[in-house]
Parts: structure tokens; sequence; C-alpha cells
């Protein structure tokens, strides 16, 4: 192909082609068709291919970013359905995972099935509720499909609604069921007269109005619960007594009921205790072990209840606005902390719905004007002084346009779902964030959310259920989340914490990634303490004072250092230097202090011995003297370091008097930090091997670019070799040193396995040099491989990775243009 | 660029007796100092302690002081490798600093532990005595014992201090040897192959039922074949697994029966014994013929025990072939591009921002690239091309994980600024008058780059490969997340059909010493392997530097030379 073009580029010359020039060029001199093909096509193929490598390098980051963008996307809602419930005025309304078989329930013994799609009609199902008694309180607990009810024969039951899916003529339909379990007779309802007039005989119950703690009559429990006698029950059943608000809770080996009750124009406050009978196979079935009158304990009537699935507590809401929580001390309840959400109210303080948040820790509370807040049990630091697990107001949400009229928690995380009349407003707990917030067409009278977050439904006053499809998947994360100070539930203030798995369903994912950039800069500057005055001093010795002939070897070695694993280094650090290093501080301290005077006092002393010997030493070959220098200063620190302990860091036990000359446990007592065998030093210290041959190589060769005539012009006028280094190298070679900072820096921000292997991992804030850390590449590194993809952590991961890019390429850049300037500015000298 | 002029100047300054900051000086040259030892001293230990993994040491034997408790089960008698000698670290004031002895007393499934500290107070002899035997051991790692006899499997006992006990000794641990190999080549080739054909039967089964979509006919009409073959299949697997099955049986019975350290009976079978031999009465080339078969057993077998004993070699191989990988798809790409940037593209801002954007590409961490690597290759494209082509073995991902392909295109990318920018540099430094001769030539401008450009500039791309095989060959972190694993069942490249697979995952030598410097169990007994890989990845990844130095130094002075 191209063998056409040889001959005629060497025939070529001999020819005296330009006289005749109408007559067309011999073939001879064409270039051949195919060369001028092949040419086209590399040119299309390299451009084509050099565009596309860059842009797919570039690309990356772009693609990163796409991963991470879902992060900071709020909540968006999609009309799916309407349903039209033909039961009047339900008292719940439920639906299942999947959106398409909502239930309604009147409050009595009827639940209907509506077919979201409207293709079958709607299935009634009656519960097994005795003739004539009639259900006075419900409460719905969508996590478990399950309902508590009393009736107004003091029976407390359960309701079961089940979803089965059925499979009729190959087609998979879903049939809901509703079953009662067993009515237990737990509460006894005094007799509004009886109970006025003859507190003492009416009931086994202690009257209301006893002082507190109120236990039952008797000191022993009364194991099989008293059954009330037909009497009272049929006394209680004629007069206007009734059970009001029911809840229960119910632990692994316990469980609670709570009731109020309305007695005439007083109400009362009713727990009872259960206790699951323990054997070999497990808790056993509950039985009733005490019954409780708490009334006497609240300043005013007590209007709502809530029971948390702990089963060990009462939050009890009254009419003025007052919470008391009682919590359940072995057999009584003990009044833990009394409250007022709204006390800084200047309207109503009263409280017109108090909810849990899914896990049951937090409680939002929602005020007379639309205030909204949110308090969680927590062990605050103040006025608390004796350290017990309290409510206390961790976050507050925009207000409502009113009271809350309807409210529903998530079962998948902390959201929830409330409102006021049109409004809906869908928030998150932990980030204290609306997610998503609207005016509806409609009154609503009840919300739901979708037992997997993916739904969310509405009644409204004609008795339509609006069925929405949420797209939320990453309700937990946001800026607030990531960057901000969050009161997680459970802890005792606002913190910065980064914790992504847990291992509970109601675990609150930690996202916040300041520990972890925390961490890298934390490791970071450890590493640059100490490669920075090596790297340096060395890159300034080589380029100013070294022998050039050794610079040829000299360089290369320290290149060689550049590319050692990480892996490698990490392995050292961990298993090889920790361990021996742990009980040896005060050696290391030791010898960086020798190692820094020495040399200068050496220097000090060689300037003094007459010329005679000095000139016995070749300029440039210093470092041959402080190599053995080096090796016995590291031998002698190393040795004399114990004893140096022995006078420095000594820690008496104040308990025996025994002195132990232990550094580890006197940096604990004396700086209240911890110590790790796998500490910030450590890492420090091997990080800076995968930076010193890096600031070294760009230093050195920034400081030899310097123009020569710079330097023999300062030596020419009597400078010394020191002088001439400091006072016009350096300043001249400063933006180049800087660069080679600002890369050793990108380096050390971005190395992995040395962090992962030789820290614990704990992303801890502190300032303390000797405890752990987990930089945002370890954290990637050990999570991102059993993150689930797509899943908020997985691209809270990528957020992660995407900082780690953009710093390092900041700073890269930032170097290079640097770099870059020092260049133009002597190019000319 | 002769520096003589100003060595001289500088030697006239000092000898002027100015020696303002001469201190200084001196503190700069520790600095050097500092850090030329940081790096021999980290080579050298790594070089020490990987080495000495190979030599066998001897095995001392300790006599206790009498009622001592340091000892194993309250026996006063100890025998072992000396590990380490030290002084005890003792934080209370006032006492004096005592040395220990760190054994490795071996036997693990008699003692529960490999390594025994003693106080060197509590000792009250130290010997050598010639008669202890080593013995490598499939399991349990290694046995430190006497031998005593050696119990066959008709009753007859041959006693060790009969003549032949050793010859004997030594043909029946070759014999099984031999046996064991015979039993992994058609547990692992032959039945492997097998389960291979099957789990392809088992897809096409599914494809068929899938496309048969409840046609009854249709689907007896595709499966019948694959049930053919099914039946074939297993009925070769049964005569297999039998053949295995007499091997594996004739293994058993012949047992060597010994007497550890503290005089406990101890009885080995011989078909679990890998090699043995007597440290003590091995002279100076015994123990370098011994420190050269481990070595060579290191390199060329498989691991052990949780990757604790026996050899790298998969990690090895996986590590050169993900190398290789790596290498054919970063030069081609690398190098078009360079050779755009510098040959094609108009010279301008955007082609420098370009140019600095890439450069500052090479200081990304490498555990973004891993991310990307993740989140791209085997998520996105491996998800997709799971979802066209894979479909019946879903949701198993086929592609849709991390595999040595996946894990070569994360690494290329990674090094794909290295060889641009060493490939520009080099493509820089060809001379315009060699250029401006080929174009009056009349070469075309693609010949120009092919034939003369692309030349001169070869040994530059070639340092730039091999830094970026460098960098590929000792990057862990990136792999962690795209295929490596801590133990693959079998090898990217092998005798199966298609023989290269690209989807498999594979053993890295740099994740082999996290994983096991890190999740093995016994940290103390891995560490030797950990040194011993240790010196082998750093001697390959030193060796590939020194190489692209050596030919960069050798390009300084060619082109130094040349003027054109």
């Amino acid at each position: 192909m191209s063998e056409s073009n040889v001959p005629s580029a060497s025939d070529s010359p001999s020819s005296p082609a330009p006289k005749r020039e109408r007559k067309p060029t011999p073939a001879r001199f064409l270039v051949s068709p195919v060369t001028l093909w092949i040419d086209f096509l590399m040119t299309w193929v390299i451009k084509v291919g050099g565009i596309g490598v860059i842009v797919a390098v570039i690309g990356i980051m772009v693609f990163i970013t796409w991963q991470v963008l879902p992060l900071f996307s709020g909540a968006s809602i999609q009309p799916h359905d309407e349903v039209k419930m033909t039961m009047p005025n339900p008292a719940v309304v439920g639906m299942d995972e999947w959106g398409e078989l909502p239930f309604a329930y009147d409050g009595d013994r009827t639940f209907e099935f509506y077919d979201a799609h409207g293709k079958n009609p709607p299935q009634k199902v009656t519960i097994a509720l005795p003739e004539g008694e009639k259900v006075t309180a419900t409460r719905y607990f969508p996590e478990k499909y399950s309902l508590v009810i009393a009736t107004d024969k003091g029976n407390v039951g359960q309701i079961k609604v089940r979803y089965d899916a059925e499979y009729k003529d190959g087609r998979r339909t879903v049939v809901g069921r509703a079953e009662l379990g067993t009515l237990e007779p737990l509460i006894d309802l005094p007799a509004e007269a009886a109970a006025e007039a003859n507190p003492a005989t009416a009931s086994p119950a202690p009257a209301p109005g006893t002082p507190a703690p109120a236990t039952p009559g008797s000191e022993t429990p009364a194991a099989p619960a008293p059954a009330p006698t037909p009497a009272t029950a049929a006394v209680a059943a004629q007069t206007s007594t009734k059970i009001t608000v029911i809840d229960r809770g119910a632990g692994e080996s316990n469980a609670l009921v709570g009731a109020i009750l309305k007695v005439g124009e007083k109400r009362e406050l009713r727990a009872i205790t259960f206790k699951a009978k323990r054997s070999i196979r497990g808790a056993g079935k509950m039985t009733l072990d005490q019954r409780y009158d708490l009334t006497g304990q609240l300043k005013a009537a007590p209007a709502q209840l809530l029971v948390p699935s702990t089963a060990d507590a009462l939050i009890v809401a009254d009419d003025s606005g007052q919470v008391s929580y009682f919590f359940q001390d072995g057999d009584k309840f003990e009044l833990r902390q009394s409250f007022q959400p709204f006390a800084d109210s200047t309207g109503s303080k009263a409280i017109a719905r108090m909810d849990f948040i899914f896990g049951d820790v937090s409680i939002v509370f929602s005020g007379e004007n639309g205030q909204s807040r949110v308090f969680s049990l927590c062990i605050p630091a103040e006025n608390n002084p004796e350290q017990k697990r309290i409510f206390a107001l961790t976050k507050e949400f925009p207000p409502l346009a009113g009271p809350a009229t309807f409210f529903a928690s998530s079962q998948r995380n902390k959201a929830f779902l409330t409102g006021s009349g049109k409004q809906a407003s869908l928030r998150y707990t932990t980030t204290e964030t609306i997610r998503w917030e609207k005016n509806l067409d409609f009154d609503i009278r009840q919300g739901i959310i979708g037992a997997k977050y993916e739904n969310l439904a509405f009644l409204d006053a004609s008795n339509v259920l609006h069925v929405y499809e949420l797209h939320d998947p990453h309700p937990e994360a946001g800026f607030n989340a990531f960057f901000g100070k969050l009161w997680y539930e459970g802890l005792a203030g606002p913190e910065y914490s980064y914790q992504s798995t847990g291992g509970t369903d109601e675990f609150e994912p930690k996202l916040s990634l300041i520990p972890l950039i925390w961490g890298s800069i934390k490791g970071t500057l450890c590493a640059l303490i100490f490669a920075v005055p090596i790297a340096l001093t060395a890159a300034i010795y080589t380029s100013q004072f070294l022998d050039p002939n050794l610079k040829r070897i000299v360089k290369p070695t320290m290149e060689i250092m550049a590319s050692l694993p990480s892996v490698v280094l990490g392995f050292l650090a961990a298993l090889w230097v920790a361990p021996r290093v742990a009980d040896r501080v005060p050696s290391l301290l030791l010898i960086l202090v020798l190692i820094t005077l020495c040399p200068l006092l050496f220097g000090w002393i060689w300037n003094k011995i007459p010329k005679i010997y000095r000139l016995w030493m070749r300029p440039g070959w210093e470092w041959s003297l402080m190599l053995p220098l080096l090796v016995v200063l590291c031998v002698i620190g190393w040795n004399l370091g114990p004893y140096f302990e022995e006078i420095a860091f000594v820690y008496v036990d104040p308990n025996t008097g025994q002195r132990y000359a232990d550094f580890g446990l006197w940096w604990k007592h004396t700086t209240g930090g911890g110590y790790d065998q796998r500490n910030s030093m450590v890492v420090g210290f091997m990080m800076g091997f995968a930076v010193i041959p890096i600031i070294f190589t760009i230093a050195e060769d920034s400081l030899s670019n310097v123009p020569a005539g710079l330097r023999s012009a300062s030596l020419a006028l009597g400078a010394t070799r020191w002088q001439t280094a400091w006072e016009v190298v350096l300043p001249i070679a400063s933006a180049g040193i800087f660069s080679a900072l600002m890369i050793g820096l990108g380096r050390a921000v971005g190395e992995t396995m040395i962090v992962v292997m030789a820290t614990g991992n704990t992303p801890l804030m502190d300032f303390n040099l000797f405890s752990g850390m987990r930089t945002l590449s370890a954290n990637i590194a050990v999570e991102l491989p059993e993150a689930p993809q797509f899943s908020t952590h997985y691209r809270v991961l990528f957020l992660g990775a995407l900082l780690l890019f953009l710093l390092t390429f900041v700073v890269n850049t930032l170097a290079e243009f640097l770099r870059n300037h020092l260049r133009e500015k002597y190019k000319g000298i | 660029m002769s520096k003589n002029p100003e060595i001289k100047a500088v030697g006239t300054a000092f000898q002027s007796g100015s020696r303002a900051g001469e201190n200084f000086v001196w503190l700069t040259s520790m600095g050097l100092a500092i850090g030329l030892t940081l790096v021999t001293s980290l080579l050298a230990l790594i070089l020490w302690e990987g080495l000495t993994v190979f030599w066998p040491q001897r095995v001392a034997v300790f006599q206790l002081v009498d009622g001592s408790t340091a000892g194993i089960a309250g026996k006063t008698t100890l025998a072992g490798e000396v590990v380490d000698y030290r002084t005890k670290v003792n934080h209370v004031i006032g006492k004096a600093f005592e040395q220990e002895y760190q054994l490795f007393v071996g036997n693990k499934d008699t003692y529960g532990f490999n390594f025994k500290f003693v106080d060197a107070n509590a000792i009250k002899s130290k010997e050598y005595l010639n008669d202890y035997i080593v013995a490598e051991r499939l399991e349990n790692g290694r046995l430190i014992g006497v031998p005593v006899a050696i119990a066959m499997k008709d009753g007859s006992t041959i006693p060790a201090n009969s003549p032949e006990f050793a010859h004997k000794l030594e043909e029946m641990v070759t014999g099984y040897n031999a046996q064991r190999a015979k039993i992994l080549r058609i547990e692992k080739y032959r039945i492997g192959d097998i389960n291979y054909e099957m789990e392809g039967l088992r897809l096409q089964e599914k494809g068929v039922r899938r496309r048969a979509a409840g046609d009854k006919a249709k689907e007896e009409a595709g499966l019948a074949p694959i049930r053919e073959r099914e039946a074939q299949l297993k009925k070769e697997y049964e005569v297999l697994a039998a053949e295995a099955k007499a091997l594996r049986d004739g293994l058993v019975g012949n047992n060597l029966v010994l007497r550890l350290a503290g005089g406990e009976e101890y009885r080995q079978p011989i078909g679990a014994m890998l090699e043995f031999y007597y440290p003590n009465q091995l002279g100076f080339f015994g123990k370098v013929s011994m420190f050269f078969h481990r070595m060579w057993n290191f390199v060329s077998q498989d691991p052990r025990e949780a990757n604790t004993e026996g050899g790298i070699f998969p990690a090895i191989f996986g590590t050169f072939v993900m190398t290789l990988l790596m290498s054919v798809a970063v030069t081609p790409f690398g190098v078009i591009a360079a050779v755009y940037l510098r040959e094609y593209a108009k010279q301008g801002v955007v082609v420098q921002l370009v140019r600095i954007s890439v450069n500052n590409l090479a200081g990304v961490p490498s555990i973004v690239y891993g991310v990307f690597g993740l989140g791209f290759f085997v998520y996105f494209v491996g998800g997709n091309i799971d979802h066209w082509f894979f479909y019946e073995s879903l949701p198993t991902p086929t592609v849709g994980t991390g595999g040595i392909m996946w894990a070569a295109l994360t690494l290329s990318l990674l090094t794909l600024p290295v060889v641009i920018v060493a490939t520009e540099e080099a493509l820089a430094a060809v001379s315009r008058g060699t250029r401006e001769a080929a174009l009056a030539c009349g070469a075309s401008k693609w010949q120009t780059i092919q034939r003369v450009v692309l030349p001169s500039a070869a040994p530059g791309i070639l340092t730039g490969l091999i830094l970026a095989m460098a960098r590929g060959a000792g990057e862990v972190a990136p792999l962690m997340l795209v295929g490596v694993v801590k133990l693959a069942p079998s090898l990217p490249l092998d005798t199966t059909f298609p023989f290269i697979h690209p989807e498999r995952k594979f053993m890295h030598l740099g994740f082999h010493i996290y994983d096991l410097g890190f999740q093995s169990p016994d940290a103390e007994a891995a560490k030797p392997m950990v040194f011993a890989t240790t010196l082998l990845l750093i001697t390959l990844v030193v060796v590939l530097n020194l190489g692209a130095i050596m030919i960069r130094n050798h390009l300084r002075k060619k082109y130094a030379a040349g003027t054109f």
C-alpha cells in the first residue's frame, strides 16, 4: 500500500516536474489512494478514539455524580387509584403492603376490604364479637396489621387483619380477613355511683384518687386475674362508664395495656401488665400480672395515651397539655417525667395529637396551633441529675395550618405523614425536613403510609380513599443528614455521627460524613507532619548540596519508595510497626528530639574543629556521616525510652498507690483520650512512606529548576551555600514546593489500604494522636462491598467517592497551575 | 548541564571560612539520611523477613526448671523453633526487665495453639536434639516430635531406630503425595468439567422451558437431548467418583507414631503428611536445598488451610493475568489519546485544560476508580449484559458481579493517565526535524506517525506502560470492589472451554496480603506467609520500576547524544 510512496519520495527531486504545467502528474508521482484513504481513516480513528478516551475519563466524575444526585431530590407523589368506601365514617382505614386491598373498619364489628382497581366488589368481614357487646375504643398498629379493641364490658381483645394470596383459575387474588382473638376481661368498669360513694368496697381495684403508687389491693400479684363479677359488669354496662382510649405494647416477655376510662364526667387511667411464663421453648403465653390505677398521679384528666412496644412505660397527655411519662420499675409505675411540649406557646398549650414514630422512641406532638414537635427518649446531660432516660425536645418542624387532624408513621423509616384540613405533609424526623407538602383538593380525614413506603393514601370527607404512589427512595438523605449536626434517637444531643447499618429494623442510619472527612483530615495531617520535614530537608539537601554524581542514585531510590504498594505499607504498619511501637512511644519521642537536635549540634561542633580535618570531608557527602549518626541515635533513643518513660510518664494508681511507667495509661489519664495500638501516629508514620517520595521528587525538581545563574550570582557575592539555598533558591522555588505539598496531601487524603489496615476504623471525631479514625476512602473500601445497589447507603458511599474525587482534583489542579506559573515566571532567566 | 563551576564555588565559600548556616546543611543532610534509611530498612526488613520464612529452623528442646508452670499442660519439656527472643514489656516501676522466648511449638491439634511464650528465667537448659522431626501436614500446620515407629495397616511396625525407617517413611510419603495428586486431577478437572457441563445443561433446560411457554410437546422435544446428555454425564460422574473414593480409601491406615516434647504419644496418618525432615540433622547444604525447595513450593502450590499454609500460585497467576489484561486494554487507548492530544488536536487553551485534567486524574485516589468500576462496569454494563445474554441464570449474576475483566478495565482506567502522560512526553521528545524529514520525503501524516514518531517514542511509551503495570499490580483498594476474592475455586485461564473466563473472580497478591494479615483466624501463624507474599509483590513492583527507570535513563542518554 505505501510502497508506491517510497519511490515517489526518492524520485521526486530528480524529476524536473514544474516545467510542463498543463500535463497531468504522472501516476507514479501520485500518492496512492490507499495511503490517502488510510491516512483519512486513521485521522478519524485517532480523533474519535482520542476524544472518546478523554470523554470517558472525564465521564467518571459525571457517572459518580449521576449516582449521587438522587440523594438530594425530595419525594414525588403521583395519583394512583381512587377507592370509594361504602362504609360511612370508618374508624380505621388501612392498606396492605402492595396497596391493592385497602380496608375500612367501622369501629365495631365490621370490616370491608375494597379492591383498589375496582374490579371486585367489596368483601365484608364481620368479627366474632359476642352479641350485645359494643366496641368503645380501638387502636390500629399498621406494622403488625393488628388492632386492639376495648368493649363496653371492659373486655380487651386483639383483631388480626390478614391478607392471604389465593389462586383461583391460575390467577392470584388477595383475600382480606379479620379475626378477633380471645376477649379478656381486663378492665373492671367501676359503677359510677358506687365508685364515688364507697371507694373501698366497689371493686377489687383501688378507687380513683388513691395516692400513688397505685398497686392492686393485695400485695401478692393477683396471678389469675379475678374476673369482674357479673354483678359489677352488669352495673358498669348500665352506667355511662366506658373505655375511651386503649393502647397495648408487647415485648419479648412482657406486655402492657393502657386505657383511659370515662367514668361519668371524670376520666381515669389504668394500666395492666402481663408476664410471659418462661419455659424451655422460649417465652410462653402472656398471663396477667397486675393492674394499676394511675389516675392519682395525674394533675388533670387524661386525654391521650401511648404505650411503647417495649411495654414498660405509659405516656399520657392530659387536658392541660401536660405529658406524664410513667416508667414501670419492678412492680410499680414511677412518674419519671412530666413536661409540657408547648409550654412556650402563647395560645393554647393543649396537645391535638401525639403519636409514636417508627421504633417507639420518639413522639410527635401536634399542638392546637399546628405546631409540630418531636420529643425523643434520651439521657440528656443537662437538667438530668440522675442520668435517667427521659424525653427531650429533639426536633421542631414548621407548623401546620392548624391542629393536626391525621397522622401516620412509616413502618420502614422515621418518616411520618400529618396534616390539617386540606394540607398534607410528609416529614422525616431524623433530618428534620419536609419531604413533601401540598394542599390537596379535599379535606383529609385520615392518612396512611404504605408498609413499603411506596404509597400514601388519604381518606376524604366523602369516604373516597385517594391512593398515591410515593417515590422517595432516600428519605434519610439530604444535605442536613450528610453535613449537619443531628440529634439522633437515644443520643444526648446533636452530633456528627456516622453509623450506616444497625442490627434492628428500627435502626436509624446516621449518615453524617463529617466524622469521615475529619478522619481523612486527621490522617493526612499526621502523614504530612511526619513526611514534610523529612521530604523537604531531603529535597533541599539533594538539590543544593548533594554531590551531583550521587543524585542519579538517590532520586531513583526515593522513587522506588513511591512505588511500594500501599497494602504492603498497611500490613507493615499494622502487624509490624504498631505492636512494636505500642509500648515505645517515649522512645520515639526521644528519637525525634535527638535526630532534630543532634545534626544541628554536630554541624556546630564540626565548624569548631580545625579546617584541616574539615577539608577531609568532601562537600556533598555530609549525609554519609549522618547515616551512622542516625543509627546510633535511634539505638540510643530506643533503649533510653523506658527510662525516659519512668521519669516523664508515670501513672500512679489511686487505689493501690502502685506507680506505672506506662505512656498509654498516662496519656489516658492525663488527656482523657483513648490509647489504641493502631493509632493515628502509626498511620501517619506509614503514610509518610507513601507521601515522602512524592513531595521529595516534586520539590527537588522545582528546587533544581531554579536557574543556575541565580545561585552562582549569590555564591559569587559571598553568600554561603546555606544562605544561597535559604535566601535565594527556596523563595523562588516556593510555589513549586507548595505544589509538592499539595500533591502529597492529595495522595494522603485518598490513601486507602494503609488506613484500612492500620486504624481501628472507628468514625471518631477527636484530636487525639493516639486514637484511630475512619477516613472517607477506608469507609468506601470497608462498606461498599456490602451495600445493596441503589440503596441510600450505596449512594452515600458514592457521595464519599465524589468528595474525594473533587478534593484531590481541585488540589492537584491548583498545584499544577502553581507549577506552571513558576515555570513561566523563570522561563527567561 | 555541568555543575562543576557551582561546586567549585561552594567549595570556595566553604574554605573561605564563612560558615553561616552550616549546621542547617547538616540538618538537611539528616533529612536525606532518614529518607534513605527508611527506604533501605523497609526493603531490607521485607527481604529478611520474607526470605527467612523459607529457611529451615532448628528445633530447640527446652528443659524448664522443676515445677515451672510455663510449659504446656504442666510438662517441663518444650520443643519448638525459636521465633523471637525479646525483652518483656514491664510497666511497673522498680521491676527489672525480663527476657522471653517466643516458640513455634506446632502440633496445633494437640496443643490448641501454635506459639508459646516462655520466660527466659524459667528455662533450665536448651539443646538441639538430632532425633526431632518436623512434618508438613494437610491439616493443623506443622508437626514437631520424635518419631517412634511406623504402624502399618496390617499391624506390623517399623521402629524408628531400624535402618530402613527413614527410607520407608520417605517412600510412603512420596507415594501418597502422588496418589493425592491423582485424586485432585480426577476431582478438580474431570469431575469439574462434568459439573461445568451440567450447569450449562441446567441453563439450557431453563431456556427451553421459557421458550416453550407452556407448550408441553415443544418442551418435551427440547428437553429430550438435554436429558440424554445429563444421564450420560451422571454415569461418567459415578465412575469417576468411585475411582476417587477408592484412591482416597487407600490413603488411610498407615500411621506414624511420634512422641511429642512433653512425652505424649501422637499418631499421624501418613496419608495426610506432605513432607518431613530432621531439622537438627540438616547441614548447610541441606538447609539451602530445603530453602529452595520450600520457595518453589510456595510459588507453585495452591494455598491450604484458609490460605495460611501452602503456596500462592493462584494469586500469582491472578495478578499476572489481570495485569496483562489491563495492559492490553490500557495501551491502545492511552496511546491513541496521547497521539490525538499531541499530534492531531489543535493546541490551545482547551487542549491544555484537558492535559491538566488528565494529568490530575493520576492523582485521584484509586478507591474512586474502584467505586466507578463497581457502579459502571459491574452493575451498569455487567447488569445489562446479564439481562441481554444470560437471562437464564438470573437472578444469579454472570457478569453482573465482580470479575477479572472488570478489575482489569477498572485498573486500566486508573493507569490510563500514567500512560497518556508518558506517551505525550515521549511524543514531544521526538524532534521536529525527524518529523519534517519524514513529511518532506512525502510521507502522509499517519505514515509519519506510524513509521517515524511512534517507533522513536516507543521506549518512552514502554516506560509509561511499565510504570502503569507496576501501579496496577500493587493496587488493592479498587480490586476489593470489583472482583478479587480470598480464595478463587478456579483460575481465570484454564483447560475448560472457552479457556479464558473473564467473568471469573480471581486471587491477587496484594489482596492476599490484606486478607492473610487481617481476615485470617490466626494472624500470628499467617505472618510468615504474608511476609513471603509481600516479598514477592515488592520484588515484582520494584523490578518493574527499576526497569522503567533504566529505560528512562537509557533514553535520556540517547536523546542527549542525538541532536538533529
